[in-house]
């Protein structure tokens, strides 16, 4: 680097680059919280849905599952576990945890209640309608 | 100079994004024929010209520290950002039309190139000029002279490259079909 | 040392030292439970060891990060620390508080542990890698505030140097964006969305700031290269960083629900987020090359070039592999990312903390640099742990691949869990490979005590 090229001019693009981004995000975010409520479907968050995500963050569902691909990867992704099982299923499934067989990975049971069950399948299933792009690519999740 | 590698890191980040504008035409080519034809072609026209209007300023404004005129150099920096800001405001008017017909980033790809490229450019106008108006404030108080005038320089190379991009943004966006 | 007040650094580094075994330990059972499903359930859950693994991994290099500042600063500024008490009851603090949430992890249920903490009051809980309860959240703000003030007040009455500057800056945006922590609406997509900009502007934004201001410091310390050099160096690779990573943000918003302009912002400028790095490897050969002194210590000299190679694969060239959206359709949540962010943590934020350890720590005791025995047997640690890394990371690849191959493709897809089945093997791999990790720890470890007698005497 010649001469010219001075430590102050470094730091003024430095300076220059991260607000100039920044605000560029900023903008970007503002747009992007305007035009949710097309994509996320708010209207249909009821109160079981907001009970049902409590348990999801309480019983650390993250921990072995993803959701919309985040998370763990040690279990079935369950952003869309809705539309491959269905309700009841998932309810039957959490109950009959854990399965016990040797050597398989291992669901703890939580011991919820009906209402507490019916509240996941809610916040699942209002999950699975958010407009994710299409993602994921097949019903295996 | 600090400026080239400042100046190709933008042209390399706004190279992709005409790279991927002409990807996602190719994909889309009669959507985005449509689309383009509601774009307002002598805004964008009037723009181009007021750019290089202002581009010549500076060229002018570089001449005159090269001869250690610092008023005069100080001057054709003003009427520079001043055609700048004609620049900003036509583009106002026209993101303005936009807007009040109810089109966002999410109406359909091309609008999603044409407004993330042009206020990307748009913000780039804003900062050459906060750069040109150091320098002409520097220029006015006899910082520079015959013999050191890198900042003119500076200021001047990255303003250029402000037009040069709307240069090239322009038929690539208003005009080509 | 300097400075007497820099000895604070010095618990800082141990406590970090110290949290990273544990990591490691959680690592490998979690490792286990992915061959052999049921080992240690229902007494360790796989997401509790999960929790304990990535929790102890923020923890401890937030430790390094701070040991670094303490060490570093007081130098820098050319003055003592404001306050070197403050700083040791703020050690105490953290490690208490730290060590009863893996504690409270491990002894009691999750959701008990949610009760019992508030959660009902400010529900925060749950969320990967936020996992804390609200009053360890808590803490670490009073304790991210009470060390931000000390080290502060110790560089605005001292010499103010680039790399102070840029070390406070990154300090400072870390406690600012963990503040976003604490929201977390009921809303899915809004609680996604504004997560990231604690996790993703915390790993791909202002701890690079902290990154490179270490890594400079270091540096400047071993090649003794003039430090106008080393600044502008500095300078550029974090404007870089952020340019570059603050949109890069998009790579993240492609299929939560975000709208789909993300894809092109996303992969666009993440698509750039590998520059930086490989200006950091550039920059890390070039000043060791040019370096004016032959500092004693190799061992130090060595990590921070392997700072620079492994944060460039791994952060760099592994986060390009799966960045476009096109080819994230299919990678998104499979063990590439787990694959990525395996090489991507230890060669950006691992080493770096290891650099400044490994620099810092000989002088912390008393002289120059270890003797040449003890920094071979460093050298073979950082041999071991390094290589494991770049194998574990290929393990993980073959097997994210082949998830994707079978679950992804085709039109006869398998479920999640009969694709795991097939994996099996490439798990095992990446099990053995983290026994020999943990056995490079250990001689990392041992390193400190072994010969140094004679050098100690000799300084």
């Amino acid at each position: 680097m010649s001469e010219t090229f001075t430590k102050a001019m470094a730091r003024n693009i430095f300076y220059g680059g991260a607000v100039f981004f920044f605000l560029l995000f900023l903008g970007l975010t503002f747009d992007t919280v305007q035009g949710l409520p097309k994509r996320d479907h708010r209207e249909n968050i009821t109160d079981a849905v907001v009970r049902g995500k409590h348990i999801w963050e309480t019983r650390d569902c993250v921990g072995c599952h993803t959701i919309l691909g985040e998370g763990a990867y040690f279990a079935p992704e369950l952003g869309n576990v809705y539309k491959r099982r269905g309700g009841d299923f998932i309810k039957a499934w959490i109950k009959g945890q854990p399965t016990g067989a040797p050597g398989r990975r291992q669901m703890p049971q939580f011991n919820l209640t009906d209402q507490q069950l019916d509240d996941v399948v809610e916040f699942l299933k209002w999950t699975s309608e958010i407009n994710t792009n299409n993602w994921p690519p097949n019903i295996q999740g | 100079m600090a400026i080239w590698f400042f100046i190709f890191a933008e042209l390399l980040a706004f190279g992709i994004f005409f790279v991927a504008y002409a990807f996602a035409r190719a994909h889309n080519v009669v959507l985005f024929n449509e689309s383009q034809q509601h774009l307002n072609i002598t805004s964008g026209a009037i723009n181009t010209l007021v750019l290089i209007t202002s581009s010549y300023f500076m060229v002018r404004a570089v001449a005159a520290i090269k001869q250690n005129l610092s008023r005069e150099c100080a001057r054709w920096i003003a009427a520079a950002i001043g055609f700048g800001g004609i620049f900003l405001v036509i583009k106002l008017f026209e993101f303005h039309a936009k807007f009040a017909d109810g089109i966002t980033l999410s109406t359909n790809t091309f609008y999603m190139f044409y407004l993330s490229l042009t206020i990307f450019h748009f913000m780039h106008v804003i900062l050459g000029m906060v750069i040109l108006m150091a320098v002409m404030l520097k220029a006015r108080s006899g910082g520079y002279s015959a013999e050191n005038h890198t900042g003119v320089e500076t200021g001047a190379s990255y303003w250029h490259m402000v037009d040069l991009l709307w240069i090239i943004l322009f038929p690539l966006v208003y005009v080509i079909h | 040392m300097q400075f007497k007040s820099q000895a604070v650094a010095k618990p800082y580094f141990i406590a970090a030292i110290g949290l990273f075994v544990g990591q490691i330990l959680f690592g490998l059972i979690m490792g286990y439970q992915y061959v052999v499903g049921d080992f240690l359930f229902p007494y360790i859950p796989f997401n509790v060891a999960r929790m304990v693994h990535t929790n102890l991994l923020i923890v401890w290099i937030l430790f390094g990060f701070m040991g670094a500042a303490y060490y570093l600063i007081p130098e820098e500024a050319e003055t003592e620390l404001y306050s070197p008490k403050l700083a040791m009851i703020m050690f105490w603090i953290f490690l208490v508080a730290g060590v009863l949430t893996i504690v409270g992890y491990l002894a009691v249920p999750y959701a008990t542990l949610a009760h019992m903490t508030g959660n009902d009051i400010l529900a925060t809980m749950g969320r990967e890698f936020l996992e804390q309860p609200l009053p360890t959240k808590v803490g670490i703000v009073i304790v991210a505030l009470a060390f931000l003030f000390n080290i502060s007040m110790t560089v605005l009455k001292g010499r103010k140097t680039s790399i102070s500057l840029v070390l406070l800056m990154g300090l400072w945006g870390l406690a600012i964006f963990f503040l976003f922590s604490f929201y977390n609406p009921s809303n899915l997509v809004l609680d996604k969305y504004f997560w990231w900009w604690t996790v993703h502007l915390w790993v791909e934004g202002v701890w690079e700031l902290i990154l490179g201001a270490m890594l400079a410091f270091v540096l400047i310390k071993i090649t003794g290269v003039d430090r106008e050099v080393i600044e502008k160096w500095l300078y550029i690779i974090i404007a870089m960083t952020l340019i570059t990573g603050i949109i890069g943000t998009g790579h993240h918003y492609f299929w939560i629900g975000t709208p789909e302009y993300w894809q092109w912002f996303g992969s666009v400028f993440s698509a750039l987020e590998p520059i930086p790095f490989f200006m950091m490897t550039v920059f890390a050969f070039n000043m060791v090359n040019r370096r004016r002194r032959e500092h004693p210590n190799k061992a130090a000299t060595l990590w921070a070039l392997g700072t620079g190679v492994m944060s460039f694969l791994g952060a760099g060239v592994w986060g390009f592999m799966h960045t476009l959206a096109p080819v994230n359709f299919y990678t998104h949540g499979t063990q590439i990312t787990a694959a990525h962010g395996h090489m991507a943590f230890y060669g950006a934020y691992v080493m770096v903390n290891l650099t400044m350890i490994s620099y810092a720590m000989p002088l912390l005791r008393g002289r120059s640099a270890n003797s040449g025995p003890s920094q071979v047997m460093e050298m073979w640690a950082f041999w071991l742990m390094t290589v494991s890394i770049v194998f574990i990371t290929l393990f993980l690849t073959a097997a994210g691949i082949l998830q994707i191959w079978l679950q992804r493709m085709g039109s006869n897809p398998m479920s999640f869990m009969e694709a795991q089945d097939q994996v099996m093997l490439f798990y095992w791999l990446r099990e053995i490979t983290g026994f020999v990790f943990l056995i490079g720890l250990v001689l990392y470890i041992w390193s400190f005590f072994y010969k140094n007698s004679e050098a100690q005497a000799a300084a």
